[in-house]
């Protein structure tokens, strides 16, 4: 029982990281119809925005997680006034190529001008364990779960609540009728890809600290997964993306914990195949429908 | 008089297939503008080329709002609603996943929220049936309310003019009646019409003035009392001449 | 013969043939993701032949081209109701599984790859392979099925409706396309003389979707164009590695935004549509 409710917790945990990035896809997405696929990329960049940071300037979790936010933020600013506006509008496919090659030139920048392997993460904050009785979990471990769930509570809130959200939501369904009850679509945008970025940015800081280690190369695997689950939960409702990203992360826990982790990264791409093949458009739906 | 909105001469064309040739509209204000015309016709061209959200290879368009002049084809969309201008698109075009008060709030994105609390009061003492389904998702509707919520949602920023697209399609014929009530009513407070539209019998009734295009060309205007009376028209629209 | 070159010149042959391959499949609007994978299958097939069974080079390439076009038919039968983008993505996670299941079966090696193939591959096999495929590849464009699986691409409703099988057609080209990359994955095999799971992932399957679009998609040597001219120049990039990737990803980002086409580009008989918004009755404006 305690190894289920261990395994539950570490799936949890994984399954909110995929949910992060997942959201920001999906924000996106959404918004922008378009896949960023320089996104993972950019929570590579917070992530080792937030490691320079730690490295060089100061030790306090504040302020590195700002760092992180921030070199994100920043990146996903600059790329969307020069990739994504000027493409706005044209073939999908474009955009998906031309993120591709902003994707490869960060990654292998950040190769170039720091290294190209795995770096050490710098620990700023203790590994030390807090026992909850049945089950255990270490301080970035709670970090981690706390920014996930933290992101995911900030962009609801924001899509649901929020004058500028409803906009938000507005342009993701029509956005020619919201351009023409006064919705500043690029804005709109903007505003998007620069929270999505700077989610991602957070979400990077807490797996760097949770593993220890940091890799120019990491978005890769990440990325898959996040667009795995908007595809599965499809592009209708944010929170559906969020349900998919936890399930697969608790899906591939109990997998690893109790067959063998040599198939785990199958799982997601079979969970992929059966949905769709049963809903081409996701589980929930998408607006396209 | 100088009129509201002029649309001088426009030539929209969707890669080599023309959808306007030398399209020239004016619409003076207090007035409701009917735009007949069949499927096809450039009906809908020429209301997305006002509110800027089609390309226009030749012409110009220009609104004469607080004093001066605004060339449209220089605006973007969100600009030229801040003028005063608002949209009741073809087939309605709601936010579906949205409530039908998001819709409603939605449409007072670009105005003073206060005022838009009260407006959105005033259009569900219009419409009562917006009252009891204002929680519902748009989506959930029938097409008269859906019809409602767009119009509704198009009056709530206080516009001075309303581009109506296609009011009466998909609805029933009482139905249509009423909503073209409506519309008499909305331009009863001031507020200037250009209603683009395929039933003519009921949009030449409650019209000032009308225009009848064909294949992206205007052939006849008018008051909308002579174009009722004309053989094109008639033969068209109104099933024959009498 | 060609001294240092050689192996430039034989991967240069052999991505342009992946890439025919990637272009035939995409004809009909299926934009595979799997093609390493394919590759990697088909490589795994005829070394398997050659080295385990004795099996000469040419049936054993032919063996790799048929395993190919069987797992592309079957990949097409799977996605048939899925659209554009969904559609890609499904490719990709049939790709990554083959991928994942590659490294974990003892018999090919599983990580530790297939190696102790014999060296079959030349200059010549090389060159005749990317002629057939690419006579194939024109010779197909051209033909009836080529303009059904045009109508296909550009509407697959429209098709539907003017009669055409658009399960069919799929099949059909994403078995060719696939059987081209069976093939070239075999020669790949006995030139490298070392089959990998890693080789078969995701990454490489997007370098030759880069070679097509950059090269242009709608013109079958705008795709050998790409493919030749992004398989040499990192080559004649004298700098460090790492720097030449940047420099990579740069020269793609620019090329799509200033000239989304691709190189050779060919007005398509429609409008493709990837995520369309709906038919707008006219070219929406600039904001």
């Amino acid at each position: 029982m305690n190894l289920f409710l261990q395994q539950l917790l570490n799936g949890v945990i994984i399954g909110s990281t995929y949910a992060v990035i997942a959201i920001g896809f999906a924000l996106v997405f959404t918004v922008l119809r378009v896949i960023n696929f320089a996104h993972p990329d950019i929570f590579m960049v917070g992530m080792f925005g937030g490691l320079l940071c730690a490295t060089y300037v100061t030790s306090n979790f504040l302020v590195v997680a700002i760092a992180s936010a921030l070199s994100a933020g920043f990146v996903g600013l600059a790329l969307e006034r020069a990739v994504l506006r000027p493409l706005r509008g044209r073939d999908t496919l474009m955009t998906l190529i031309a993120t591709l090659g902003v994707g490869i030139m960060l990654e292998n920048g950040v190769a170039a001008l720091i290294s190209p392997d795995v770096v050490a993460f710098p620990a700023v904050i203790s590994r030390q364990p807090i026992d909850l009785g049945a089950v255990s979990i270490s301080r970035p471990q709670m970090v981690n779960l706390l920014v996930s769930l933290g992101s995911l509570a900030i962009v609801s809130y924001y899509v649901r609540l929020t004058a500028y959200g409803r906009a938000t939501r507005a342009v993701a369904e029509r956005p020619d009728v919201a351009a023409a009850f006064g919705v500043n679509v690029d804005r709109v945008s903007q505003v998007a890809v620069v929270l999505a970025s700077m989610l991602a940015g957070c979400a990077a800081l807490s797996v760097g600290l949770l593993y220890g280690n940091a890799w120019a190369f990491i978005g890769l695997a990440y990325g898959i997964k996040g667009f795995i689950c908007i595809l599965v939960a499809g592009n209708r409702y944010f929170e559906g993306v969020i349900l998919v990203a936890l399930a697969l992360g608790i899906l591939e826990a109990l997998i690893t914990g109790y067959l063998s982790s040599t198939y785990r990264d199958a799982i997601a791409f079979l969970l992929l195949i059966a949905v769709l093949y049963v809903r081409p458009n996701g589980l929930f739906g998408s607006y396209t429908a | 008089m100088t009129p509201l909105l002029s649309v001088s001469d426009i030539h929209v064309a969707y890669k080599a297939v023309p959808a306007l040739s030398g399209v020239s509209i004016e619409l003076f204000e207090g007035e409701i503008l009917v735009i007949l015309g069949a499927n096809g016709a450039g009906k809908t061209t020429i209301i997305k080329s006002i509110v800027g959200l089609t390309d226009i290879q030749r012409g110009g368009i220009s609104l004469r709002m607080n004093g001066s002049s605004h060339d449209l084809r220089k605006l973007k969309t969100h600009e030229i609603h801040r003028l005063g201008v608002t949209w009741v698109p073809e087939g309605r075009q709601l936010w579906g996943t949205m409530t039908v008060m998001d819709n409603l709030r939605m449409g007072g994105f670009a105005a003073d929220p206060a005022e838009t609390v009260q407006r959105i009061e005033e259009m569900m003492d219009w419409f009562p049936r917006l009252r009891e389904r204002q929680h519902q998702l748009a989506g959930s509707l029938s097409g008269g309310e859906q019809q409602m919520v767009a119009l509704a949602r198009a009056l709530i920023a206080r516009p001075k003019l309303v581009l109506m697209d296609e009011l009466s399609l998909g609805l029933a014929p009482l139905v249509v009646a009423e909503v073209f009530q409506l519309v008499k009513k909305v331009n009863a407070l001031g507020v200037s019409v250009l209603l683009v539209e395929q039933n003519a019998r009921q949009a030449l009734r409650i019209a000032t003035r009308a225009y009848l295009l064909e294949v992206g060309c205007v052939v006849e205007s008018g008051l909308a009392a002579e174009l009722a009376t004309k053989r094109s028209v008639q033969d068209i629209f109104l099933g024959g001449h009498s | 013969m060609f001294g240092q070159w050689e192996s430039l010149v034989i991967f240069t042959l052999l991505n342009v043939m992946l890439t025919v391959g990637v272009y035939v499949t995409a004809m009909s609007g299926q934009l595979s993701l799997a093609t390493a994978a394919i590759a990697g299958l088909g490589g795994y097939a005829a070394a398997i032949l050659t080295r385990n069974f004795g099996w000469p080079f040419v049936p054993a390439v032919l063996a790799g081209a048929v395993v190919g076009g069987c797992v592309g038919a079957l990949i097409a039968a799977v996605t048939l109701r899925m659209r554009d983008f969904v559609l890609k993505l499904t490719t990709l996670a049939f790709g990554e599984m083959i991928a994942v299941v590659a490294f974990n079966i003892d018999y090919i090696g599983g990580a530790n790859s297939f190696t102790g193939i014999p060296a079959y591959t030349s200059f010549w096999s090389c060159l005749i392979a990317v002629g057939i495929a690419t006579y194939l590849a024109w010779r197909f464009d051209g033909s009836r099925q080529g303009f059904a699986a045009r109508a296909v691409r550009d509407d697959v409703v429209a098709a539907a409706a003017a009669g055409i099988s658009v399960l069919r057609v799929r099949v059909v080209t994403f078995a060719l396309g696939a059987a081209i990359c069976g093939a070239a994955g075999a020669l790949q095999a006995h030139y490298m003389l070392i089959v990998s799971p890693q080789e078969l992932g995701f990454f490489a399957s997007l370098n030759f979707i880069i070679f097509l679009l950059f090269g242009g998609m709608y013109v079958l040597w705008g795709a050998m164009l790409g493919a030749t001219v992004l398989t040499i120049l990192p080559e004649l990039m004298r700098f460090t590695t790492a720097y030449r990737a940047v420099l990579l990803g740069l020269i793609i980002t620019v090329v799509v935004l200033f000239r989304p086409q691709g190189l050779i580009a060919r007005v398509p008989t429609g409008v493709p549509r990837f995520f369309s918004r709906g038919k707008r009755a006219t070219r929406p404006r600039s904001q």
